[in-house]
């Protein structure tokens, strides 16, 4: 009798090690979360509609790498949390639209429509660096009133964070994420009538002082 | 008798090795042009986040400025993240004036102009650096035993925490000085079945000792300006 309490004793011993152990072949998934700020800039006085596709505003990185941990990140809502604040700080009036071309009862100057073409993540142990790191590979279509298209560029947005004492690699990815849309957001606030074919359709229309 | 001879000498291990746990700290001040910084008046304390394989800690950026706050003379510091936010995207890793002549270019937006002046702000300091693990030795091994998890060895890593910040006067738009801050430390970390860290407090320290040069640089110029 002794003997079996003795066994079950290090059996529920060993139950958080087989726990641990068998998190390794774990799925980690990250729904990405975080506040953006408004940025300062000069607002264009231009009526704007935004279309997001479902691809975007629903995009998940699925790690299908077997070589790599499993992840799932989902980063649709925050990527689209980031344009509607940033958006209406960069034009005098956007709304969103379910398609591209001609709307009722509205005069929409632009049509701006962002696109994922790429998502690259590296953790710590696979860079030997104390970082972790993050791509995501734009590619922004502006169309004109008419819906035709003006233009069409990539913007990169890279995000980095440390790794730190009792940080969850959750916790650290999602920083990394925050700093890349950021980033994202500050390229297209800053650059956008810097576009050749934008900056030429603003000069074409009066719009820039 | 024979415990207590045992835990006599493992409390003398431990305390010689707290004791080994220390970090040295080098300071460095470089002022080019007297300045002030009069009452109501506030500065601003930011990392730079634009190295490829590393960035200026948050926390290092958070100690210092809390420092700054505490202290005989302390000073308006604005929190680095709540500054960043206002001024987005201006103050962003890859946005981020490099050159104190590029306040120039920012200042030609009004919005800015007027953010900067609501804060009162009349120096800007850069803080660019890290904290890093510089060799490490020794080895721990745990394993599970009937008495539960237990470890054993020896495991000692050195530190070395290397900042330097630039102090940009925003009134001038002029670099008025430079202040660095290197620590260097090595941790110990005996085990005995359970691991006991003894940290070196390198970051800690590298922080302690730019605030306090960051103090008495503002300080000697208000001796300076009188």
């Amino acid at each position: 009798m002794v003997t079996i309490k003795h066994y079950i004793k290090q059996l529920l011993k060993l139950v958080p090690a087989i726990l641990l152990l068998g998190c390794f072949s774990c799925t980690s998934t990250l729904q990405v979360e975080g506040d953006f700020p408004r940025p300062v800039i000069h607002q264009l006085p231009l009526q704007v509609a935004v279309h997001y596709q479902d691809d975007f505003r629903r995009y998940r990185y699925v790690e299908k790498s077997e070589k790599r941990s499993k992840w799932e990140i989902e980063i649709g809502n925050a990527q689209v949390a980031l344009f509607d604040t940033v958006l209406p700080a960069m034009f005098e009036n956007v709304v969103q639209v379910s398609n591209i071309g001609p709307q009722e009862n509205t005069d929409i100057d632009l049509f701006f429509e962002p696109y994922v073409e790429e998502f690259q993540y590296n953790m710590p142990r696979e860079t030997k660096v104390n970082m972790f790191e993050v791509w995501i590979k734009y590619n922004m279509k502006v169309y004109d009133g008419q819906g035709l298209l003006i233009a069409d560029w990539i913007l990169t947005a890279y995000g980095k964070t440390p790794t730190a004492f009792m940080k969850s690699e959750e916790n650290a990815l999602n920083e990394a994420m925050i700093i890349a849309l950021r980033d994202v957001g500050a390229g297209l606030s800053l650059k956008f009538s810097h576009i050749p074919e934008i900056n030429s359709w603003l000069n074409k229309h009066g719009q820039l002082q | 008798m024979k415990n207590l001879f045992k835990q006599t000498n493992a409390l003398y291990l431990l305390l010689t090795l707290a004791l080994s746990a220390c970090t040295s700290v080098t300071i460095d001040q470089v002022k080019h042009v007297p300045s002030e910084l009069k009452e109501g008046e506030s500065i601003v304390v930011i990392g730079r986040r634009s190295g490829n394989d590393y960035e200026t800690e948050p926390e290092l950026i958070s100690c210092i400025g809390k420092t700054l706050l505490k202290g005989d003379n302390p000073m308006n510091v604005i929190p680095e993240q709540e500054f960043v936010n206002r001024l987005y995207p201006w103050f962003e890793a890859r946005t981020a004036p490099v050159h104190v002549w590029d306040l120039q270019r920012l200042l030609s937006f009004d919005d800015i102009a007027q953010i900067i002046d609501e804060y009162n702000v009349h120096y800007i300091v850069w803080v660019d650096g890290v904290t890093e693990k510089t060799r490490g030795g020794g080895s721990i091994s745990c394993g599970l035993s009937p008495a539960g998890v237990s470890c054993f060895g020896f495991g000692t890593w050195d530190e070395k925490a290397e900042y330097e910040a630039s102090v940009w006067d925003y009134r001038t738009k002029k670099l008025v000085g430079k202040v660095s801050s290197i620590a260097d430390g090595t941790s110990y970390m005996p085990a005995i079945v359970i691991p006991i860290p003894l940290l070196a407090q390198v970051q800690s320290q590298a922080c302690s000792a730019m605030a306090n040069q960051l103090q008495s640089f503002f300080s000697n110029s208000q001796n300076q300006a009188n």
